[in-house]
């Protein structure tokens, strides 16, 4: 189907680049030895403090990398942001303005896509007029900063204006801004559709490109089922995922490789369909080393409130295990907020008063192994796990993610993000994020089937972990 | 109930209120804390306590009633003895960091280490025994007394172990400087200020080149620069700026120097905007190595290290992380590892790490304070180029 948005994108009347092309020759004056990765970025948003902000700059400015301030071998080009062309959408055309008298705001105080999107887009002030400026969309201040083309659509995005695709990479940073939620609390973020639109200029030119997806693949199963199979049909590297897996670790350890796991415990905070993904994504690096790797998982459940503490008592999950994963936290609430002071928060018992709303998001494997994410939210605010591996001590760690304004966790991901533009290999497969994409979608269809046992016949996603540990460590 | 074979130890701490280095120490020692992925339980009970200074916010009595066998006691001899005549523990934690005491004429705390280490010495000399002893952070804010403790101990012949977490605390990454390399420039950046955190960046510096090819040999010299002094020495490499840089790419906490950029690297004149106040102690050890510590809050709030070493194409660089409870954590973790090592000393009867690091970094610390008291002088140090010691060749930070 032919939408306003796709058709105000094809017609491509936009011309940012135009009034940017002598930044761009500078820029590209500047790195004559060879030319350096030509990117395309999808974004929901770009505004101060979000994901794009904080992960997208990274190829604008560079971040930070085994003790070295990194620039990558990287230029922007071209930059799609998901929110301006939704707000123009919104937004009531003049010949509504006219029948309801409102006055037409002149084109210049339109905000939001430098070079303005055409006349006819350009007309009432985008609906964000009155929002706060930290709220303030920033795609035009970097684009005049850093000589990008600000695009109306994504295969604009692609060609950069010709009608050949332009660049080397995609990378597409899909979060929450206004999208809709479905009955299931699932937010409908548009992942597969960014994908689904470059997949299909790929498919028409004949050629894809590397295309990172950060995060979730899509909140369907069979829609990041089609992303992963799209991109092996048309032969080009995808891989998604959150920088959780591979953030710093306190300490730096990992499941030994081919462990035989019998179960682990993960605790973290956050409401559904929120930080789950990256927790479970998190469980998932760690549970993928076990023997024989990934066999994929049969069966979910998630529980809520009380039948949280029912399911430990009756060895769904293991208490020892959530005990050793709590050892690992540097953010016990309660009386340690009160006075300082450390806290068995298990042996204590003060775990139920201290979480009102606990939730299990209980996982059982093909091959047997059992893995549980503790959503604590009251009792601490990190990520921490504990592993059993036959004839091993626990494995338990935190996965450091270091708070803003640097957010560092993220340039880990950018590390990954840029190898995989460079040498066109994923560090890791991204069947990762295919089954934990099914993993929360599975957990979160539980919660709206009053948290019954769902069996999962769809996630026998079977894959090999890369031999190598990577998080970060250097 | 306690068991009878478990060390008993002696706390005598400043004040023990929230988040002050007495809490942090002592309820780890009480109350246990996450370790080695367990939640650990010292072996040894705090039988007594001395707390200097109480009032608003004190916790005693709450630890106190919490835990009925540890006594509070009015004077230090009697928390060492119980009340009796001779010495009746196995160890002693001493806190002297916080409460509130005078500043000497160069704007230093006169926190009461040295007082508190006369006292229990007076026991232990009475009682013809001596035990391990912990003291928290520096030795004294006087040389002479710092290096009285240190020879005292000698003499004695009881552990002494003491210093700042930052020497054990987790490093991000996770690595250890190579004993026996060669060093030429050495730099930690750190917040605080002067009297206070330069500590911790000293002694951010010293556990690591300590490490150094013939060990640690001494100090001959320091230096001070503050405010626009600070820049032009900065300017004129008298500090590395590669070393810099490579110690800011390890920070966390970078400041960013332009509004809406959330992590960019920092221009010099970034920088000078954002740190009003730097301070850098510059000096030199006896086998030619230069170390540099600087504070620069604005830019940064937390400890990092970077130093060229021979054979290494580019800077060797870590941070020593510190899980702040300041709304990053409510949990300061970094004294689990400075309680583990302390229990690690009264289970063994040995020192984990030498005091002599400690000693040079109170040297040091009252070094720089006087060179900027002296018009920012270069002062010769001879006290401290007669320090000189081996490092424990076992790595002692956080790893597991």
């Amino acid at each position: 189907m032919l939408t306003r948005r796709r058709f105000v994108g094809y017609s491509a009347l936009s011309s940012a680049m135009l009034a940017y092309r002598p930044l761009l020759r500078e820029a590209w004056a500047q790195t004559p030895a060879h030319r350096p990765l030509q990117l395309a970025i999808l974004c929901s948003v770009y505004r101060q403090g979000s994901q794009m902000q904080t992960l997208g700059d990274r190829f604008l400015v560079g971040y930070p990398y085994e003790g070295d301030w990194r620039t990558p071998e990287v230029q922007v080009v071209s930059v799609y942001v998901d929110q301006l062309v939704r707000q123009v959408e919104a937004a009531p055309s003049p010949y509504q303005l006219a029948m309801t008298g409102a006055k037409i705001a002149p084109s210049s105080s339109a905000r939001g896509i430098a070079g303005g999107l055409g006349k006819d887009r350009a007309v009432g002030a985008l609906p964000s007029a009155e929002k706060a400026e930290p709220a303030a969309d920033l795609s035009k201040a970097r684009s005049q900063q850093f000589g990008f083309r600000v695009c109306s659509n994504i295969p604009e995005a692609l060609r950069c204006g010709g009608n050949k695709i332009a660049v080397d990479a995609v990378l597409s940073i899909v979060e929450q801004d206004d999208y809709p939620s479905n009955d299931r609390g699932q937010i409908l973020l548009p992942n597969y559709d960014f994908f689904q639109q470059c997949a299909q200029v790929f498919e028409d030119e004949g050629r894809g490109v590397p295309y990172f997806n950060h995060k979730q693949l899509s909140f369907s199963f069979p829609q990041a089922k089609t992303m992963v199979e799209t991109a092996q049909r048309l032969r080009f590297p995808l891989l998604a995922g959150s920088s959780m897996p591979v953030t710093w670790r306190l300490p730096e350890v990992d499941v030994p490789l081919g462990a035989e796991v019998e179960e682990a415990v993960m605790v973290g905070v956050g409401a559904p369909d929120g930080m789950d993904y990256d927790a479970l994504e998190a469980l998932q690096c760690m549970m993928e080393r076990r023997k024989g790797g990934e066999t994929g998982v049969k069966a979910v459940q998630l529980l809520e409130g009380d039948d949280v503490w029912a399911a430990q008592n009756a060895g769904r999950w293991s208490k020892d295990l959530l005990s050793s994963a709590l050892s690992r936290t540097d953010t016990p609430q309660g009386l340690t907020v009160l006075d300082g002071r450390t806290q068995d928060l298990v042996a204590s018992g003060v775990l139920p008063q201290l979480v009102k709303n606990p939730m299990a998001y209980c996982l059982e494997y093909n091959d047997g192994a059992r893995a549980t994410l503790l959503m604590l939210d009251g009792a601490i605010t990190d990520y921490n796990i504990s592993v059993k591996v036959a004839g091993h001590d626990l494995v338990s760690t935190q996965f450091f993610m270091p708070p803003a304004p640097n957010n560092l966790y993220s340039a880990c991901l950018a590390s990954k993000i840029e190898q995989l533009f460079q040498t066109q290999h994923p560090a890791y497969p991204v069947e990762r994020a295919l089954l934990t994409s099914g993993v929360l979608e599975g957990c979160l269809q539980s919660r709206h089937k009053l948290n019954q046992r769902l069996e999962t016949p769809q996630l026998a996603v079977s894959y090999q972990p890369p031999s190598e540990s990577q998080y970060t460590r250097t | 109930m306690p068991q009878t074979n478990r060390l008993r130890l002696a706390a005598v701490i400043t004040a023990y209120k929230r988040l002050l280095h007495g809490q942090h120490i002592v309820d780890r020692l009480l109350d246990g804390y996450g370790w080695a992925g367990k939640f650990h339980h010292p072996q040894m009970e705090v039988v007594s306590l001395y707390v200097d200074q109480r009032g608003e916010g004190d916790l005693t009595q709450e630890r106190a009633d919490r835990h009925p066998t540890m006594k509070i006691y009015p004077t230090i001899a009697e928390t060492l003895t119980l009340g009796k005549s001779k010495l009746a523990v196995d160890g002693v934690v001493v806190v002297g960091e916080h409460g509130t005491y005078p500043y000497t004429d160069t704007g230093i705390m006169k926190h009461p280490h040295y007082e508190f280490f006369e006292q229990v010495v007076k026991v232990y000399r009475d009682s013809g025994r001596s035990v391990p002893y912990f003291n928290d952070k520096e030795l004294s804010y006087r040389w002479d007394w710092s290096k009285n403790m240190v020879d005292t101990s000698h003499e004695l012949g009881f552990p002494l172990q003491g210093g700042s977490s930052l020497a054990v605390t987790w490093r991000i990454p996770s690595v250890e400087f190579p004993l026996g390399a060669t060093a030429r420039e050495a730099i930690s950046i750190g917040y605080g200020g002067m009297g206070s955190y330069d500590f911790h960046g000293l002694e951010t510096l010293q556990c690591m080149v300590e490490r150094r090819k013939g060990g640690e040999t001494g100090v001959e010299w320091l230096q001070t620069y503050r405010g626009e002094d600070f820049w032009k020495a900065y300017e004129q490499g008298v500090w590395s700026q590669a070393l810099v840089k490579a110690a800011l790419t390890r920070s966390s906490t970078l400041a960013p120097g332009s509004p809406t950029f959330t992590d960019v690297f920092p221009t010099i004149e970034q920088m000078r905007a954002l740190v009003p106040d730097p301070v850098a102690y510059n000096y030199q050890h006896r086998d030619g190595l230069h170390s540099t510590m600087l504070l620069m809050n604005g830019l940064v709030r937390d400890f990092t290290f970077a130093a060229t070493i021979e054979g290494q194409a580019k800077p060797f660089s870590t941070q020593m992380y510190l899980p702040m409870p300041d709304g990053r954590t409510t949990l300061a973790s970094f004294f689990s590892p400075l309680v583990w090592n302390a229990e690690q000393m009264f289970l063994t009867g040995k020192g984990q790490y030498p005091i002599e690091r400690t000693l040079l970094t109170s040297g040091l610390l009252i070094a720089g304070v006087d060179s900027a008291h002296q018009g920012y002088q270069r002062l010769q140090t001879p006290n401290l180029a007669a320090v000189h010691y081996q490092p424990n060749p076992e790595s002692t930070f956080w790893r597991s």
